[in-house]
């Protein structure tokens, strides 16, 4: 390769120095690439000054807790129509338990721990979760209070049932709970286990004694 | 200004440890690309976690090591040692140094092989290996970086090369950033704990491991781009201005770009900003090079077709270029939020290590065999079966990766038609992904079947060779204008004024206190455009003493060290000295007792955090999945921090409590029997082991030495309480008949797994008083983050 070769296409010259026979152009920067560059530059300030000199735009936090604190108070207003009666008359709507039945057996759900019958068994072998086909309640049988367990877990989570109301949401919790209904009759008598809990909860309150490391649905709450 | 009419004299290179640092580079790719398959079909098929020290979860870490120091850090070394000699027209430094550095590398291939399994970790990715290793890794890379500069200093090429300045780059920085992100103490011989924790630790990792890929996986392939590129092309390379101009840009601004790592966690917003505009600003100086490798072939794309070397250099650069370009889209915030711990960002990692790696060691090995053995390649229609097979390996991985990450990214975040809950479980999507993980497996399987073909090859080419030493003839050099340039000559003159005098003025809006910030910004603008102008008026100058400066390898080298050293200095200083409460927000996270620590130490020996997050985001859908977001001094006291970087299971920063320690018990033994369909491995063999009493003192020890606030307790009362804990929760298990010893390495993973998330809200002051080893920075107070702070901290 000739160094002082002129170009054959009106190439610039080629730098005078070889390196171990590698020859280097001195082309002008690309306008194009020069502009990308430019403009990530302008950018990064432009977008800074917006955000802590002038201000504009809300913080990662300030949006979260917003978003949340309006979650929350939707499932307040929910929570305000969920009654005993409403959930027996939901555990006779056809197209509610079927649902319901549908998220119960979903593998990885209720299903895994109180059983395919409910009776807490399978084949033969006890399973974690407690029988919920038969009458006796641990922590209370009245639909509001299955409904409350369903969503906040046992008041002591780490040795009872896991929380469901993040994962499921209100609607399918309370399909759920017309699920388990339906294989039980209103007025039914409901006889509390022996290693219940001392004083029954209120039913359909929504302050669960959740301990500290419990996560919070919402920042709100705290 | 040198003598070119100087006595001539026979250099022999040292091509031997080319040789050898190539062959080795061969093998290791092979065993990391198996590895990779292997664990790739370990997410498909939880069945082929076959043993303890099998899983998943410790054989990730065996993959990304092997890849990136064993497979790409021998073919680095190949490539240098091939072209430095030549650059510089003398042989090797010192042949002593050549071969430790080559035994010992290796050597630290095979301790790593080893130990990974074994679940020896520091559970910090890409930093997994034990500190005894991390020594012996400095130790070589010194050897390395001695044996290179000694080239430089005898060498009879007055002028450094555009590829050297890379290897400089790569040497010096990886350098700083291995040694500072391995600062730890020792508790045992193969255990230690590293000196940051917490946000300190994520910030100092990401730092590194963003750069790993920077400096370890960029900067020696573009050097050794514009070495074997333009040789095998036989074409000027396209612009020497473009190679001044984005090997600066490049090398400044890629150091700040680790924070991207951390989007919308925890990490304080200002070096969140900092993280995705530098990477948006790295973009243009990522396609610098590309075009400089593309562009260099003008004239010669006819080459394109008949000569397999060329294929594999066009189609790396072409992959260097779409990474490039992805990155910086992944980096800004929004993408983040869906693509983050995605396997999005498994196709972009494997874009650049198999498309821009692979085949630039492909092309390089291809172009060096013949030479190197001085015979011809075995068969050129092998080697085009190896790109074509290669390439739609890779093209089918990285679009089974795409799918499979915004799928997945987008499944997570679909909720509920009242928009209250999460939609689908983690393990709905979990199944959604599995036909593209399956394809993964196939387009990984395909790149490696090439890989083997090239293996035959080139074992074919080199049976029918023997190798040579080459002998040539060079000038030796007269020193006169080379390597004399003093510390004023390289520091004050008007390029370096310049670019320092505009920096400086661009930091002070940063970091001033309102008013001086916009009134620095204004300087700068001002600076900058007289730099400008002035830059037009004597470019000549300019280009003069870069000139000189090229003569000068010992400032070139210090220039570039300050020019990477910035970023990090800038991030992770303020982070390191700030006043404690900032680091702090609202909560502290509660100590670990010495059974939930052991249970700690196993979880990140296991490599639990290569799958599990302990981080949630600022984002709706993280939050109502997972439960409120964290903070940062909910893992204050974490050694190592255990963030994460990829969710293939569910996050965990609020797994305790959340579950009765039996649900524990029974998914660690068999996870389908709680989560059916999850891919996890079983853990059956914590049930067997006892738990490490013996280092628990000593480790808790290190710990206080390292600010964690545990109060005096001697080796006794340590073994005591851990004990203690574990006869409750054995107790409790039983109650559901299971029957566990209680000191089982099941139980203390039990207890940590049911401690994550546990806080306190104390008074700020209370923990400063906790943890107030901080010297606040001098600029602490008006760091622009009015996002995050701790309240009522101001």
């Amino acid at each position: 390769m000739d160094p002082k070769k002129p170009s054959p296409n009106n190439e610039p010259q080629l730098r005078d120095h070889i390196y171990d026979g590698i020859q280097e152009y001195d082309q002008k920067l690309p306008n194009w690439w020069l502009f990308t560059l430019y403009i990530a530059i302008a950018w990064f300030v432009v977008h800074w000054l917006c955000y802590y000199q002038l201000g504009l735009g809300s913080s990662d936090t300030v949006v979260i807790d917003k978003a949340m604190a309006e979650m929350q108070t939707a499932r307040d207003k929910q929570m305000e129509s969920i009654s005993d009666e409403q959930l027996w008359a939901l555990s006779r709507d056809p197209a509610a338990v079927e649902a319901g039945k549908a998220t119960f057996m979903t593998p990885g759900m209720c299903v895994t721990c109180h059983g395919p019958d409910l009776s807490g068994m399978l084949s033969g072998a006890k399973l974690p979760g407690l029988p919920l086909n038969d009458q006796e309640w641990k922590h209370g049988g009245k639909p509001t209070e299955i409904f409350k367990i369903v969503r906040k877990g046992s008041p002591d989570i780490t040795k009872g049932m896991a929380a469901w109301e993040l994962v499921l949401g209100m609607k399918r919790v309370s399909e759920v709970v017309a699920f388990v209904l339906s294989h039980h009759k209103e007025g039914e008598p409901i006889t509390r286990a022996a290693d219940s809990p001392g004083a029954t909860p209120a039913a359909a309150t929504t302050a669960a004694p959740a301990p500290a490391a419990a996560a919070t649905p919402a920042p709100a709450a705290k | 200004m040198t003598s070119t009419a100087a006595s001539k004299v026979p250099i022999e290179f040292n091509d031997k440890v080319v040789r050898q640092f190539m062959l080795a580079s061969i093998i290791f790719g092979v065993v990391a690309m198996l590895a990779g398959v292997f664990i790739a079909s370990q997410l498909n098929f939880h069945q082929l976690n076959l043993a303890e020290w099998l899983t998943f979860g410790r054989l990730r870490p065996l993959h990304t090591n092997a890849a990136i120091f064993a497979f790409v850090g021998n073919m680095m070394f190949a490539g240098i040692y091939y072209s430095t000699q030549r650059l510089c027209k003398c042989r090797m430094g010192n042949d002593t140094l050549s071969a430790i550095h080559f035994w010992g590398w290796q050597l630290i291939i095979v301790a790593a092989a080893i130990t990974l399994p074994l679940g020896l970790s520091r559970g910090k990715e890409y930093a997994e290996l034990i500190w005894p290793i991390n020594v012996a890794v400095a130790v070589i890379w010194v050897v390395f970086a001695v044996n290179f500069f000694l080239t430089l200093h005898k060498r009879n090429e007055p002028s450094l090369y555009v590829a050297l300045w890379f290897y400089i780059a790569t040497i010096v920085t990886v350098a700083m950033l291995y040694i500072v992100n391995h600062l730890s103490i020792p508790t045992s011989w193969t255990h230690s704990y590293g000196i940051f924790g917490g946000v300190q630790d994520g910030l100092v990792q990401w730092w590194y491991g963003h750069n790993a890929v920077a400096f370890f996986l960029t900067t020696p392939i573009l050097g050794i781009m514009y070495y074997f590129l333009p040789k095998a092309a036989e074409r000027p390379v396209y612009s020497y201005r473009l190679s001044i101009v984005h090997f600066w840009s490049l090398v400044f601004l890629y150091i700040w770009a680790g924070p991207h790592h951390l989007l919308n966690t925890a990490l304080p917003k200002w070096l969140q900003m900092l993280g995705m505009f530098f990477s948006l600003m790295l973009w243009a100086p990522s396609w610098g090079g590309m075009l400089n490798g593309l562009l260099t072939l003008r004239g010669a794309w006819d080459k394109l077709r008949t000569d397999p070397v060329i294929k594999f250099f066009i189609a790396g650069v072409t992959f260097y270029g779409m990474a490039t370009f992805e990155g910086p889209l992944l980096s800004i915030r929004a993408v983040n939020s869906l693509s983050h711990y995605s396997d999005w960002t498994i196709g972009h990692v494997h874009a650049g290590a198999l498309g821009w790696n692979g085949f630039m060691a492909a092309g390089m090995f291809y172009w060096l065999a013949p030479r190197l053995w001085n015979t011809k390649l075995h068969s050129i229609a092998l080697a085009n079966f190896h790109f074509w097979i290669g390439t739609l390996g890779i093209l089918l991985y990285v679009v089974a990766m795409w799918i499979s990450g915004i799928m997945q990214g987008l499944m997570l975040n679909q909720v509920t038609a009242d928009g209250l809950a999460v939609k689908n479980t983690f393990l709905d999507t979990l199944q959604a992904i599995r036909p593209l993980m399956g394809l993964r497996i196939i387009g990984g399987g395909m790149f490696l079947l090439g890989w083997i073909v090239m293996c035959v090859n080139l074992w074919k080419t080199i049976r029918s060779g023997t190798p040579v030493n080459e002998v040539r003839e060079v000038a030796v050099l007269q020193r006169g204008g080379t390597d004399t340039m003093g510390v004023k000559e390289t520091f004050f003159n008007d390029p370096t004024a310049c670019t320092f005098g505009a920096m400086l003025l661009v930091f002070g809006w940063i970091f001033l206190p309102p008013g001086a910030d916009i009134a620095s910004l204004v300087c700068a603008i001002v600076f900058g455009f007289l730099a400008v102008r002035r830059f037009q008026k004597t470019s000549h100058t300019w280009a003069l003493w870069y000139d000189s400066l090229l003569h000068n390898y010992l400032p070139f080298t210090v220039l570039t060290f300050v020019a990477v050293v910035i970023g990090g200095l800038i991030q992770i200083i303020p982070t390191v000295t700030v006043n404690s409460a900032k680091n702090v927000e609202d909560r502290i996270q509660k100590l670990y007792e010495p059974l939930e620590l052991a249970g700690r130490d196993i979880y990140v020996s296991e490599g639990c955090y290569n799958c599990h997050s302990q981080m949630i985001r600022t984002l709706v859908p993280d939050v109502m999945r997972y439960g409120d977001y964290s903070r940062l001094g909910e893992s204050i006291y974490d050694h190592p921090f255990q963030w994460g970087s990829k969710r293939t299971g569910p996050d965990l920063a609020r797994e305790g409590g959340q579950r009765p320690d039996s649900w524990h018990y029974e998914h660690l033994m068999d996870p389908r029997s709680m989560s059916p369909m999850s891919n996890m491995p079983p853990y059956a063999h914590l049930n067997t082991k006892p738990f490490d009493q013996k280092t628990l003192p000593r480790k808790i020890a290190v710990l206080r030495q390292l600010g964690v606030p545990y109060p005096p307790m001697d080796g006794t009362e340590i073994k005591m309480k851990a004990l203690e804990q574990g006869v409750k929760i054995a107790t409790e298990l039983k109650k559901s008949n299971i029957v566990v010893r209680p000191d089982s390495e099941m139980v203390a993973v039990i207890a940590y797994l049911q401690k994550l998330g546990q806080f306190e809200q104390p008074a700020v002051e209370e923990a400063l008083a906790k943890k107030g080893q901080g010297v606040p920075f001098p600029l602490s107070p008006i760091i622009p983050d009015n996002g995050r702070r701790a309240n009522g901290a101001e």
